[in-house]
């Protein structure tokens, strides 16, 4: 049997693995109600302020999700590879016939699947307790929910792989959290007044992307309001089309999950 | 697998040599023990092997043949290591359903090792509720899942009752008799020593001896003590000096048996079932032994009225044998 199907094999049953772990967790059933207890309370504040709130649950769910993807996300991820190193079952795991980044990938995999789940049921909430005619918009929102999802998992296991200490890694990620989706945006705002100017719509906005939460409010942005507001803010000219876009998520997803395995895979002691 | 090898491994952390030039090798049906006080770098060399410790310098061989730990190495081998503690909710029969599904494991076989390791009324509560017994014995159902030709075990005997050792004890037998290889690193040496072929006895990172356990005996000269025991005697004075006899009858031939000289004591004369007993105790070299069991049994033949009635040879424990080898290397780098 060659090495690529036995690390296919490792992988799969890592994911498996992984899936039901989460599943079982506490901690994923307690983020998923919240999300779907918020999200439906989102549409359900919409619907009842009339037509004009019930355009803005859309918005209001966008607001949401970009603050909680991420940390579900970071928090599922963060626990992945420290976790198995402390609980002193990383050795045997990859005793295992597969590779340091099989491993990795089944295991994101696995989580993966359960952060679709999580986020798929606080979007289908939304749409259940939405106006009529606004679910097909909510629908809309669940590929870029995902996504934003995926990209901070793979950035939570590229901290899990490089921190020794689960300690470490929840601090790590906390940090990262209050930086990319608080802090980013504001010392953006700050280069903007300090340079007075300076600094273009097209820079801008290419800064903004270069963070995934920022990202996905700026496609959010787009889809909600349009290029005028977008005209407005000057960021219009620095906007993705689809496929830088989409090579953005995939680089945003792939690479952190990949450096992660790489990285493990170059340390002297994986134990 | 026909044979296993490690050679001159040298590794690093920082400025701590963790292991330095260390050779070892295995052939099928061997058990091979790592000994060592902590730090000696036994779990390291068990990292090498598995692939889990890059090493600075050296090779692994497998069949002569200079090899990688990759994938493919690491499906022929089982690993336990110490103290797992499995995560989650998980069940042991969850946890072994896994590793089936990684390793390509038939399900069924699940239950057939949650049954070899003594696991099969427990298999469904979860592993978090474990004895520390409990979780070695799911730690070794993970190692023998699929059969592998080589199994490695990191300190497998803590927390064992003696079921799980003798459990223990029956998978080296039969993988021994399979001509499979076992590594087995372990402090109790005490527990192991009749179980293993071979032992390699580590000290901060070097190999300090490697052997039999016997080769490793004769190498600590340690003695062996003979007790010859009389029961024939007709009164206490009467045994107390058929036992003198033995011991100058001993000491007189002393000078063409090494250590000889060394005899100890004539015990003081006590009671087996109302009879007296008296007993003789050498302390020989090991070489020592042979010749001095030829003379007292010439001794038994030619004595009027008296006779031996028992010979209790103790050859020291393999605990021994590693402190004197340890305390002989220390001295050795001393000077």
């Amino acid at each position: 049997m060659s090495t690529a199907t036995m690390s296919m094999r490792v992988a799969a049953a890592l994911c498996r693995l992984e899936l039901t772990e989460r599943l079982r967790d506490r901690w994923v059933l307690v983020i998923s109600s919240l999300f779907a207890l918020l999200a439906a309370g989102a549409s359900l504040y919409g619907r009842a302020a009339g037509e004009a709130g019930a355009a803005l649950s859309g918005p209001s769910l966008v607001t949401l999700v970009s603050l909680l993807m991420p940390l579900v996300g970071l928090v599922l991820g963060q626990d992945a590879v420290v976790g198995e190193r402390e609980r002193n079952t990383l050795g045997l795991l990859l005793s295992l016939p597969t590779s340091r980044l099989g491993l990795v990938v089944g295991k994101y995999a696995g989580r993966l699947l359960a952060l679709c789940l999580a986020g798929s049921v606080g979007i289908v909430a939304a749409m259940l307790a939405s106006a009529p005619g606004q679910a097909g918009v909510l629908l809309g929102l669940l590929g870029p929910t995902l996504l934003l999802g995926a990209a901070f998992l793979s950035i939570g296991f590229l901290v899990s792989a490089l921190c020794r200490r689960s300690a470490t890694a929840v601090s790590v990620v906390v940090a990262l959290w209050f930086l990319l989706v608080f802090f980013f945006d504001l010392g953006l705002l700050a280069a903007l007044v300090v340079s007075d100017g300076a600094i273009g719509g097209t820079t801008i906005a290419a800064l903004v992307q270069a963070n995934p939460a920022g990202l996905f409010r700026l496609v959010m942005m787009s889809r909600f309001a349009g290029p005028d507001l977008l005209d407005a803010l000057g960021v219009v000219g620095g906007m993705p089309g689809p496929a830088a876009e989409a090579a953005m998520w995939a680089g945003w997803i792939v690479l952190p999950v990949v450096a992660g395995g790489l990285l493990l895979g170059r340390q002297k002691e994986t134990r | 697998m026909r044979s296993l090898a490690l050679s001159e491994i040298s590794v690093r952390f920082g400025p701590v040599a963790a292991l330095s030039g260390v050779s070892l090798q295995s052939q099928p049906g061997e058990v091979q023990l790592l000994a060592g006080p902590n730090g000696a770098g036994k779990s390291t060399l068990i990292g090498v092997l598995l692939g889990l410790v890059r090493p600075d310098a050296g090779q692994l061989l497998v069949d002569g043949e200079p090899t990688s730990p990759d994938p493919a190495f690491r499906a022929r081998v089982g690993y336990m290591p110490e103290s797992v503690a499995f995560a989650g909710n998980a069940s042991g029969r969850d946890v072994l359903r896994f590793f089936a599904r990684a390793r390509g494991v038939a399900l069924p076989r699940v239950d057939a090792v949650l049954d070899e390791v003594g696991l099969a009324d427990a298999a469904r509560r979860p592993v978090r509720g474990y004895s520390r017994g409990m979780r070695q014995r799911l730690g070794l159902g993970v190692a023998i899942l699929h059969e592998p030709e080589l199994l490695v075990l990191d300190e497998p005997t803590g927390g064992l009752d003696q079921d799980g050792l003798a459990l223990l004890w029956r998978l080296f037998d039969r993988w021994r008799q399979a001509g499979r290889m076992i590594w087995v690193a372990s402090h109790e040496l005490g527990l192991v020593e009749r179980r293993v072929d071979r032992v390699a006895v580590l000290r901060a990172g070097r190999l300090v001896a490697e052997g039999s356990p016997t080769a490793l005996r004769e190498r600590a000269g340690l003695a062996v003590r003979a007790t010859f025991t009389l029961t024939n005697g007709v009164d206490d004075a009467t045994a107390a000096r058929y036992a003198g006899n033995l011991a100058a009858s001993l000491a007189a031939r002393a000078t063409d048996v090494a250590s000889l000289g060394a005899l100890t004591a004539v015990l003081p004369v006590d009671r087996d079932n109302g009879q007296p007993r008296a007993r003789v105790v050498a302390e020989l070299e090991p070489t020592a032994l042979a010749a001095t069991l030829q003379r007292a049994a010439r001794w038994s033949d030619q004595a009027e009225g008296s006779g031996i009635a028992g010979i209790r040879v103790e050859e020291p424990g393999l605990d021994q044998v590693y402190e004197a080898l340890l305390a002989a290397d220390a001295a050795g780098r001393d000077a």
